[in-house]
């Protein structure tokens, strides 16, 4: 045995969110991420009960996280537009943050896309 | 020294703290004994504090932010269930789009056609027999309106171009099957 201590290192559900929606977000053809009701509804909460707070946090709306042993599950819901096919968007997303998030995290991440919106040119 | 507080409610100069506290919110000034006395002045800088922030707080208007109910019900529209999205074809994991969203689209694509209309759009995507597998291929069924004076025929060939151009190039799904039901003519001047 060496003389170094073990050390277990667990990554929580929200780095995995807010970094997977940090790079989601930059993905070509992605226009906006999606919150769902619970974080549209706690951060219209937030916003109202704490609106001098200074958030330093990388907002992670749109993006659902759930980190299980060495795997983590990745939900994002994204805002397109038309010009851009949704399947290659959806494909650069999850092809974008499994590496990313895997590269930041040294978890297995599985990322799943849905599409809620195409934006149309008026 | 009893450090219980005075059941009677009375502070530490022997005075009653309602009737301090009465006076202060009443606007009386404060006697004698008052101004020299810390317990009184503390008791009646409470009233005086709770009055000014119970004015404050009456006097405000709370208005919900501008966008509240737009985020809320963007929200309730992004709750998607799972017969309300399409699958697309990834290899990278599951990715689905909103069946409303697809519509949309369709929709928007056939709008920009001369000649005619779209009105109604339904999107279903039919598993594939053979595997079993859920495919990515998909039925259209949409109704138009068609300008008057508008070969009909040529119309429904163009609609169906259309719809399977838009469906590969702006959605990413193979269009199997387009149904088209003209429903209607219309006219710029009758």
């Amino acid at each position: 045995m060496s003389g170094l201590p073990e050390v277990r290192l667990h990554v929580g559900d929200a780095v995995v969110a807010r970094v997977a929606a940090h790079h989601a977000r930059r993905v070509p053809g992605v226009v906006a991420l999606r919150a769902d009701l619970t974080q549209a509804l706690l951060g219209l909460a937030d916003s109202v009960l704490h609106p001098d707070r200074d958030r330093g946090a990388l907002p992670a709306d749109g993006v659902h996280a759930e980190v299980r042993g060495g795997s983590a599950e990745v939900t994002v819901t994204l805002v397109t537009r038309l010009g851009f096919t949704c399947r290659d968007v959806a494909q650069a997303v999850q092809r974008e943050v499994a590496a990313e998030v895997g590269a930041y995290t040294g978890l297995d991440v599985l990322v799943r896309v849905v599409v809620a919106e195409v934006l149309l040119d008026r | 020294m009893a450090l219980t507080p005075d059941p009677d409610g009375r502070l530490a100069c022997g005075r009653d703290a309602a009737a301090v506290w009465d006076r202060a919110v009443a606007g009386e000034p404060a006697d004698a004994h008052e101004r020299g006395c810390p317990h009184c002045t503390a008791a009646a800088a409470d009233a005086r504090g709770l009055g000014a922030l119970v004015q404050r707080l009456a006097q405000e208007d709370p208005e919900p932010p501008p966008s509240v109910l737009d985020r809320v019900m963007v929200a309730v529209r992004t709750e998607l269930r799972p017969h309300d999205v399409l699958t697309l074809p990834s290899p990278h994991g599951p990715a689905r789009l909103s069946r409303a969203a697809a519509a949309a689209v369709l929709r928007h694509t056939v709008d920009a056609m001369a000649g005619v209309r779209a009105r109604s759009c339904r999107i279903e995507q039919a598993d594939d027999t053979r595997s079993g597998d859920p495919g990515h291929a998909v039925d259209v069924r949409i109704t138009v309106t068609a300008r008057f004076g508008v070969d009909l025929a040529s119309v429904t060939a163009r609609v169906r171009q259309m719809v399977a151009a838009a469906g590969e190039q702006a959605l990413g799904v193979p269009v199997r099957r387009v149904d088209i039901e003209v429903v209607d003519v219309f006219g710029d001047h009758w």
